[in-house]
């Protein structure tokens, strides 16, 4: 087994709530020594969010904030008052990495804006991930994931046309294109500081990445002069291709078998229904054109049958199809998941036994995952404190009477 | 990196693009020196294409008639056509191209050649096709020690699931977040634009750049095993938690507000999206119904009443039906744009559901330069396309050079190997290589 790919770097770790925590997820469980920096006066909002362990709400119980915090240490630090801000400069002094996500201006605030930490730590990697940059006319308006989901395109996009846009459902910038996107850069830019001794300012808008995925829909519009609208599942010119109602409650099959192979397989498996039989269908094109009648016939087969039974049936016969499952499905039945040893389970103090997601890849002879779970808050202040910058016992204690480490 | 003020003009000629290492101001590329050879389809081509916009020397390499995915749309001008896709000329933009025949000993010991001088190739071939073509990672790591190999499949090299196959549409399902989108009434429905692709893209890109991190430091080659559902699965926000904690189970729910003050709400020209409360918490609450007041809103004082400030309250039935009775006939006589500069200057998280038109044309995303101009080769358009999705000071994101035509640089990839043009033509003659 070889050290982790982050082995040795240290972050010092202003992200909150989604984006930015999630970022620093990625390199904790990849080795990096990431050490959050929160304060009981301005907590991690996600700490105070549901879901919480048995329901019961506590700053120590958030299922929201301990996914997202996996295998990092957690610190307070009273940063309005100047030994706290001494002490971050301090922690900074000993990183790699800063990182941050809050409004543009509040790390200024604190004294540990970029030109403050580059004058403490000269080939600092700092970070900054602002909802829409860190300058511009809109660059200090609020938003969240939800609100950012709106302005990104992604939810007028994902839904049905003739009803109001419903985008993925989740915040989904927060977690997947914003910490990949800022993981990435965060990656290429300590490439360049190893070959250069060079560190930089990072700038990343909460929106962009999820636009710049978007980028076929904006040359669609820019070229062609076409507002794509919402449809649905289809995606032409796929036919069949879609969801369709299985035996049970809330039951469903996503399928795609528009080729003239996998249309046949399906047709196969579906006991070669009469409807599909018209010589319309024969095509690819045939059967766009007549996709609405070819999914109501399947679907009037479908829920007679079990998803999973039906899944197997298809995919045995080579036709993409998936059961939609549920968070429960994923958690205790998806046999793959299991297989790649995806949930792990980790024992918290106050949680007890509960489940994060590990990384969703593996790397050979290294193979990365959570190795402890979300920090208490300023669980690891006395810790940090000591081995890192020092402390002694007295000082610390001295340091909390004057509330530096609240 | 590129000027801000230039805007597409119909049959305008850049020839200026960037050579790999050096942007067009001078300024270092983070990953100047990386040689990727991306071999992947829709799954994997975001991933080269981060790889080049950060200064990698990427060559694609594509089937000698041509990559799946130039058969998918949208197309310049509707014509659909190899050289016409627009979703190949973005995700393909920045790298160049060789068309050569994976399934012809002659295509593999290429390939063979290319990967000795490789820091990273990205496939996206079914478990097991590499290694019947003699490409696996074992095979090509014993000619270059440091050879990096990411793979992104549906499912996973192995496990029970590891032959299934899968569209986007499946891994959503599989992966537990198609079953979030949609509205309670309708089926579940998938997020738009290849999402599960994409987020397996992603996370081979960070995975990638890990490895080739870990390589670098001494270490040997590393292989990559990206699980398209397993990506997937990282986008589920709380559904996890939600049952893993409470037991519940997180179902799909738009076209209702999340709470009172939170959803979208129709207005004059489209539709906003509103955000007083939720993570929120209530902090914007009163500068919510002080607008409304402002404007006028009859009625609206009533929501400055103490049982506003309860989560609890705000989740109700009544709650919602109240508000939505006061807030939606003022917003449908407002425009997105008013509603989000007078909204947000009153600090309400309130944003535009934006259009793809609505993005083109953001005041903010053009403060940012965040648009850019790049060439369609075969028509000699300029397309206007997402730049930068980050800003790295010191090594900025370039303009790339457009996406490679069918063929256009096979020969002189070859070359580069050593191909004389007498072996060159016969291997075009025999169509291993276009």
């Amino acid at each position: 087994m070889k050290p982790l790919p982050l082995h040795g770097i240290r972050v010092a770790d202003f992200t909150w709530i989604g984006a930015g925590s999630f970022t620093t997820k990625l390199l904790a469980d990849h080795g990096a020594d990431v050490i959050k920096i929160e304060s009981s006066g301005r907590m991690d909002s996600l700490r105070s969010s549901r879901p919480y362990k048995d329901g019961v709400p506590g700053i120590n119980r958030s299922g929201y904030f301990a996914d997202r915090n996996s295998s990092k240490r957690s610190i307070t630090l009273n940063l309005k008052t100047e030994a706290g801000k001494d002490l971050a400069q301090r922690l900074i002094a000993t990183s790699d990495i800063v990182a941050n996500n809050f409004t543009p201006g509040t790390m200024e605030k604190f004294g540990l804006g970029y030109e403050a930490v580059r004058a403490i730590k000269p080939d600092i990697i700092y970070i900054a991930m602002s909802m829409q940059g860190s300058a511009g006319p809109e660059h200090k308006y609020l938003g969240y994931g939800l609100t950012m989901g709106a302005l990104t395109g992604l939810q007028f996009l994902s839904g049905l046309p003739e009803r109001e846009p419903a985008g993925t459902g989740t915040n989904f910038s927060d977690h997947i294109p914003n910490p990949c996107h800022a993981a990435f850069a965060i990656l290429a830019a300590l490439r360049h500081r190893r070959r250069t001794g060079v560190g930089q300012y990072i700038d990343v808008a909460q929106t962009e990445p999820t636009i710049a995925l978007l980028g076929p829909a904006m040359s669609d519009c820019s070229a062609n002069n076409r507002i794509q609208e919402r449809s649905g599942n289809e995606r032409a010119p796929r036919a069949p291709h879609g969801v369709f109602r299985c035996r049970g409650q809330d039951r469903w099959i996503a399928i795609s078998a528009w080729q003239d192979e996998t249309w046949a397989a399906l047709c196969k498996v579906l006991g070669d229904p009469a409807f599909a039989r018209s010589t319309q269908l024969a095509t690819a094109h045939g059967r766009w054109v007549n996709r609405h009648t070819i999914e109501q016939g399947i679907s009037a087969i479908t829920r007679y049958w079990d998803a999973e039974d039906l899944m197997s049936a298809l995919q045995i016969a080579g036709v993409p199809a998936g059961v939609v499952r549920t968070a429960a499905d994923i958690v205790d039945d998806d046999p793959q998941l299991r297989h790649r040893g995806h949930w792990v389970k980790l024992a918290h103090p106050e949680m007890g036994e509960s489940v994060y997601n590990a990384p969703p890849f593996r790397i050979n002879d290294a193979p990365a995952t959570p190795v402890a779970p979300a920090p208490l808050l300023g669980q690891h202040t006395n810790e940090v404190l000591t081995t890192i910058l020092g402390l002694g016992a007295a000082e610390i204690e001295a340091l909390r009477r004057e509330d530096v480490l609240t | 990196m590129y000027d801000a003020a230039i805007k597409p003009r119909i049959g305008e000629t850049v020839e200026a693009w960037s050579v790999p290492g050096l942007a067009a101001s001078g300024a270092p590329a983070a990953l100047t020196g990386i040689r990727v050879l991306d071999l992947s389809g829709l799954a994997g081509q975001y991933c080269g294409k981060q790889f080049a916009d950060l200064g990698a020397d990427v060559i694609l390499i594509e089937p000698v008639g041509g990559s799946p995915v130039r058969r998918e749309g949208p197309f310049l001008d509707d014509r659909a056509h190899v050289e016409f896709s627009l979703q190949f000329a973005y995700f393909n933009a920045g790298k160049r191209g060789a068309a050569i025949d994976l399934d012809r000993p002659e295509g593999q010991h290429i390939v063979r050649q290319l990967a000795k001088n490789a820091d990273l190739i990205i496939e996206s071939e079914k478990p097991g096709l590499m290694e019947r073509r003699g490409l696996s990672f074992a095979s090509l790591v014993a000619s270059n020690p440091k050879l990096v190999m990411t793979s992104v499949t549906p499912f996973g090299q192995t496990g029970p699931y590891a032959n299934y196959e899968a569209e986007d549409i499946v891994a959503l399902a599989l992966g537990g977040l198609l079953y979030l989108g949609g509205y309670p009434d309708t089926p579940p429905i998938a997020a738009y634009g290849n999402q599960a692709y994409l987020a397996a893209a992603q996370f081979a890109s960070v995975a990638s750049m890990m490895a080739l991190l870990a390589a670098d430091e001494g270490g040997d080659g590393r292989h990559v095993d990206v699980s398209i559902q397993e990506c997937v699965t990282m986008g589920l926000e709380t559904a996890i938690q939600f049952y893993d904690l409470e037991k519940t189970v997180r179902k799909r729910a738009s076209g209702e507000q999340i709470m009172a003050g939170v959803g979208v709400f129709a207005c004059a020209d489209g539709q906003i999206y509103l955000m007083a409360g939720g993570i929120a918490s209530t902090r914007f609450w009163a500068n919510l119904v002080n607008w409304m007041v402002d404007e006028g809103v009859d009625g609206a004082r009533q929501l400055l009443e103490p049982a506003w400030q309860s989560h609890d309250y705000l989740s109700t039935p009544e709650a919602k039906t109240i508000f939505r009775a006061l807030f939606a006939p003022f917003a449908e006589k407002q425009t997105k744009a008013y509603l989000y500069q007078t909204g947000q200057s009153r600090r309400i998280p309130i944003c535009p559901i934006n259009t793809p038109w609505d993005i083109l044309t953001s005041r903010q995303l053009e403060y940012r330069s965040f648009f850019v101009s790049q060439k369609h080769a075969p028509s000699g358009r300029m397309l206007t396309v997402p730049g930068a999705p980050y800003q790295l000071q010191e090594t900025p994101w370039r303009q790339a050079r457009p996406a490679p035509r069918l063929g256009e640089h096979t020969s002189e990839i070859l070359a580069e190997l050593g191909y004389d043009a007498a072996a060159r033509a016969a291997l075009l003659k025999s169509g291993v290589i276009n």
